[in-house]
């Protein structure tokens, strides 16, 4: 699809200014890195704290069945052929319903990080999304999304319309911000966009229309009330100049035209593709989508989607139960993503994230409480996979963070940082894109850098 | 009068003074009666928003950009803005009675007949009128109890099955408080009652899907929004620092004074130890300080971000809110009453009733010091005293009326007219009624450069378009749903900040079309439990029905260009389902 001709117009002339003037060559060469196919950045937040000792499973730490007489996954398969934990390392292993994923850790595709999080001790739900997704623990003057903020420090006039999208109906907060970000409406938005296509276009007869209409207007003063009088010294020459309230209504067709067209764009896209196959879930639809948008080589640079419903204060069950179907969900929906993008997945990045982790040990309701540290998983072709990433520093009560969760030894802002690195070549410590942070930890290194170009 | 003092001065001193003597600080802020002498023999005082004939003094802050909107434009304005929009006829009504008479009674919301929603309301939403004790009992019921220490298969199957029966029951009683919201928005007669709630709503915004909050917010909408909407600042601001709805959802409700070293000392003495003191365990489950509530309460409820306080001052404030709490408490106990009841957090006895608490155990008792004011020991009171100043603080006054007057006239009010209303809110003290009417009644309210220049937000959207249309609803499941797909879901903002109401925080690409749908969906007569009435989709010529429905939803007009568009399209006979919907989704209709 072509873009409309006026948005050629204005980018074309934008972009041959700037380069006549030689300004902003920066963001030039960012732009033009995106055509194609750029590198993408695709997260999965689990919200509500995923638990990351039962998804990760130290099972060679034997105070791990100490800690959870009920809910851990067993090392070995036992007399009720409950699956048993799938091995990594001879310390860790993974749960059995994150199986399709481990042909792809196998393969150094996939890796895992432990001990990860916010540096922050918080543990409401909503502060710790909040300062994760702004990268900003603890600073709550910082209203927008890291990763709406990368999208503006590399923006330029000629961004392709689907440089971001998150595919479900409002966007996660890391995605909010100044930087205008389309979040797809669900069901039928065709009819919509048809029935209001022509009260929203900023055609070429509106723009005649609203000349004209400045010009012919009959003096409206004659509406005014007569007992208020004028206001203006200078008699009846008034020309009534633009009304202010047709600012917003010209802002209002142009952001609704956009909508459109972006839609339009997006849908297009969606449906000129065949369907690769994908388990029957959400998450799995929205991957499916993303990853069409991958394939048409429009420009995806970042998306970002939600996978809720992690909070399991009990009844979390163990090698089955209602977290393994979760997992399972997960896994097979990643699983179908990589294998559908087949050589795209090279220069994707899947990052899997939550808030916090969870209690060490479970609670008296087969669940498990708000933690501090918890996991990540990285998938794609530039991950260092097969490895699981992050200092273990064991279960022991003394060892944990407040006698009680896994301590934060990675800082989420190095995995996001080495991200951004990798990906795109944006350096966060030279453009202090982490509000109030130094950084000086330890790198992670589970990236290898794409190409620069 | 005496040599005036600074106003921030002024608020320093009275922090000092109330924590040194009380009775001093009254004498700060002129309320003695030698005080009040002195102000009336100098003519100012509370006859000064008044000339010599009693009339209203007009804030006036800026010149019309002209031209003066005609009288229908007029009565469209105010209940665009007094209201959540009109519904069919009110315009013709507001003119025959007078935009003016019309904007006074909506200052009284008290004279103002409500029987149709409030009889509704107490019929379907029985939630809105309990205690929170009797909320958690019918909400919340207890589990059965295990009888062994180990639950049987048939124990945990039951506690899975009370679980699934908890989380509906929780469920309801958060649906039940946002349906309320929508049903008075729309119908309530007492339209800018409603319109100033929704702004203390997000001013003090909590979020009902917080933990527990969703057992407060139903007790916190009634009792302190609807109760102090039309009273004092200062009386709002304190009512919402002792509920728990917001006591739990920025945490003050747990948090407590940090532990000294020795105290620290001590749990790094017995840590795996087995045979820990019962003082020791104690303080081992000690939480330490939240400054959750105490930032918030600056930067988002008072002062506004960054003014006047520093990290130390959040620090130190939440030492002095520590030990505010709540819990279970005999029924009709007074807030501050004496409470030694020990209950846990059981339902335990039918006549408990749920509410704030002071919990003096784990109160920072150690002197503070507070935006430059030193606070001498600690205690309940100690935290009254700083709300009570915040209250008065002349950057409340600024913040305050700033964001009503962007709220009520456009998304950047001038600087003019914020200086004047903040005047008034010195004045009056943070009178709330008073400050409603003087930027309604200020000159600039009606000027042109305010008319349709805000952009509604979700909610506005949703409420003003059912009420345009006069339909009928019974269940508001889609309302809710609508909100959550335009991302602005009732009582569910996870900030503190609250719901923004500018055009900036709304106006994203993809936005229009979950309004364009809705529009559809409602004009389609496809909302369950929303019903648009026939006569209003009665087919006819298309001129005449142009005509018909535009006056009805955009009684002010269409603008020019949409007028156009739509004319193209009357060739090819719309229906009256058409019309509606390309009405109620026209660029316009998002203008307020």
């Amino acid at each position: 699809m072509s873009p409309t001709r006026r948005q050629f117009l204005a980018g074309s002339s934008a972009f041959m200014g700037a380069a006549a003037l030689g300004l902003n060559t920066r963001a030039l060469a960012q732009a033009l890195r995106e055509q194609g196919h750029p590198p993408t950045l695709v997260t999965i937040y689990l919200r509500g704290g995923a638990d990351p000792l039962n998804a990760i499973v130290p099972a060679g730490d034997p105070e791990y069945y100490n800690v959870r007489p009920t809910i851990a996954i067993p090392a070995k398969s036992d007399d009720a052929n409950n699956p048993a934990v799938i091995p990594l390392t001879n310390l860790f292993g993974l749960h059995p319903s994150l199986d399709p994923l481990h042909k792809l850790y196998e393969g150094k595709r996939l890796g895992a990080i432990m001990c990860t999080g916010s540096t922050h001790p918080t543990r409401s739900h909503f502060d710790a999304q909040d300062f994760m997704e702004r990268a900003a623990p603890g600073v709550k003057s910082v209203t927008e999304g890291w990763l709406n903020r990368y999208l503006t420090a590399t923006s330029s006039n000629h961004d392709r319309p689907l440089r971001a999208v998150s595919l479900q109906p409002t966007l996660p907060r890391s995605l909010r911000g100044q930087y205008p970000v389309l979040a797809v409406p669900t069901g039928n938005a065709d009819r919509a966009m048809n029935a209001f296509e022509r009260l929203y276009s900023c055609d070429d007869n509106a723009e005649a229309f609203r000349r004209n209409a400045g010009g012919d207007k009959p003096a409206e003063q004659d509406n005014a009330p007569a007992d208020d009088g004028p206001r203006l010294s200078g008699g009846p020459a008034v020309k009534p100049v633009d009304k202010p309230e047709d600012d917003l209504n010209e802002k209002l067709v142009e952001k609704g035209e956009e909508s459109i067209e972006k839609l339009r764009h997006l849908r297009g896209i969606v449906r000129g593709q065949g369907n690769a196959k994908y388990p029957n879930s959400h998450l799995a639809r929205q991957l499916a989508d993303t990853a069409k948008v991958i394939k048409a080589g429009e420009g995806l640079v970042v998306a970002a989607l939600d996978y809720g419903g992690w909070d399991h204060h009990a009844y979390q069950g163990g090698s089955t139960g209602t977290m393994a179907n979760m997992l399972g969900t997960l896994a097979q929906a990643m699983r179908a993503f990589h294998d559908d993008l087949g050589s795209h997945m090279d220069k994707t990045l899947v990052l899997v994230m939550s808030e916090f982790g969870r209690t060490v040990r479970e609670n008296g309701n087969n669940g498990s409480d708000h933690g501090h540290g918890g996991f990540m998983l990285a998938m794609g072709g530039m991950v260092k996979g097969g490895n699981v990433y992050g200092k273990w520093t064991g279960l022991e009560r003394r060892r944990l963070y407040q006698n009680r969760d896994l301590p934060v030894h990675v800082d989420f802002r190095v995995v996001f940082a080495e991200a951004l690195h990798a990906l795109f070549g944006f350096e966060t410590d030279k453009t202090d894109f982490f509000p109030e942070y130094k950084a000086n930890d330890q790198p992670v290194r589970y990236l290898t850098p794409m190409a620069a170009g | 009068m005496p040599k005036r003092l600074p106003m921030l001065t002024t608020c320093l001193l009275a922090v000092l003074a109330l924590v040194i003597a009380p009775a001093a600080v009254v004498a700060q802020l002129g309320d003695t009666e030698e005080e009040q002498q002195r102000i009336r023999e100098l003519g100012l005082g509370a006859k000064q928003g008044l000339d010599s004939e009693g009339n209203a003094i007009r804030v006036s802050a800026e010149e019309d950009s002209g031209p003066p909107l005609t009288e229908r434009e007029r009565a469209t304005h105010v209940l665009n803005r007094m209201a959540f929009g009109a519904r069919p006829g009110q315009v013709e009504r507001v003119l025959e009675m007078g935009v003016e008479n019309w904007m006074r009674d909506q200052l009284d919301p008290e004279s103002i007949d409500n029987v149709y929603v409030d009889t509704h309301l107490a019929e379907h939403m029985p939630s809105l009128n309990m205690g929170m004790g009797e909320i958690f009992r019918t909400y919340r019921p207890e589990y059965t109890p295990y009888k062994g220490k180990t639950p049987t298969k048939a124990e945990r199957e039951l506690r899975q099955q009370e679980q699934r029966e908890r989380n509906q029951l929780r469920r309801d009683v958060q649906a039940e408080l946002r349906a309320a919201v929508y049903h008075r928005a729309i119908y309530s007669g007492r339209q800018f009652e409603e319109v100033i709630i929704a702004f203390w709503r997000d001013h003090f915004s909590v979020d009902q899907n917080s933990n527990d909050v969703a057992y407060f917010a139903n007790h916190w909408e009634e009792n302190v929004l609807r109760e102090h909407a039309f009273g004092d600042f200062e009386d709002l601001l304190m009512a919402t620092a002792r509920h728990p709805a917001m006591l739990f959802f920025l945490d003050n409700a747990v948090s407590q004074k940090p532990l000294t070293e020795r105290e620290l000392a001590l749990i790094e003495k017995y840590e795996n130890r087995d045979n820990v003191p019962r003082s020791v365990r104690a303080l081992q489950r000690q939480r330490g300080l939240n400054e959750n509530y105490a930032r918030e309460l600056m930067e988002l409820h008072t002062l506004g971000v960054d003014r006047e306080y520093k990290q130390r001052d959040v620090t130190e404030l939440a030492r002095v809110f520590t030990g505010w709490t709540a819990r279970w408490r005999p029924r009709n106990m007074q807030d501050n009453a004496r409470n030694d009841r020990r209950r846990g957090n059981s339902n335990a006895d039918q006549q408990d009733d749920y509410g704030f608490y002071f919990n003096a155990g784990v109160h920072d008792t150690g002197n503070k010091v507070v935006l430059g004011s030193r606070l001498r020991g600690g205690g309940e009171e100690q935290g009254i005293s700083v709300i009570r100043a915040l209250a008065k603080h002349k950057y409340t006054a600024d913040f305050i009326s700033r964001k009503l007057c962007r709220y009520l006239l456009r998304d950047e009010p001038s600087e003019a007219l914020v200086a004047e209303i903040a005047k008034v809110f010195k004045r009056t003290k943070g009178d709330l009624p008073e400050v409603y009417e003087a930027i309604v009644f200020s000159e600039d309210f009606l000027y042109r450069q305010n008319h349709r220049v805000k952009f509604k937000t979700p909610f506005e959207y949703v409420v003003s378009a059912v009420r345009a249309t006069g339909a009928e609803a019974t269940s508001y499941g889609q309302i809710d749903q609508a909100l959550s797909l335009m991302g602005q879901k009732t009582y569910g903002c996870p900030d503190p900040t609250g719901w923004y109401d500018t055009a900036e925080a709304w106006l994203d690409p993809g936005v229009l079309v979950y309004r364009w749908t809705f529009a559809m969906d409602l004009a389609g007569n496809r909302l369950k439990g929303i019903r648009v009435p026939e006569a209003l989709l009665a087919n006819l010529p298309a001129e005449e029905l142009k005509k018909k429905l535009a006056n009805q939803v955009l009684p002010a007009g269409l603008s020019e260009r949409t007028s156009t568009i739509i004319d193209e399209e009357l060739g090819r006979n719309p229906s009256a389902q058409e019309m509606l919907s390309i009405l109620l989704g026209s660029p316009d209709f998002q203008q307020q």
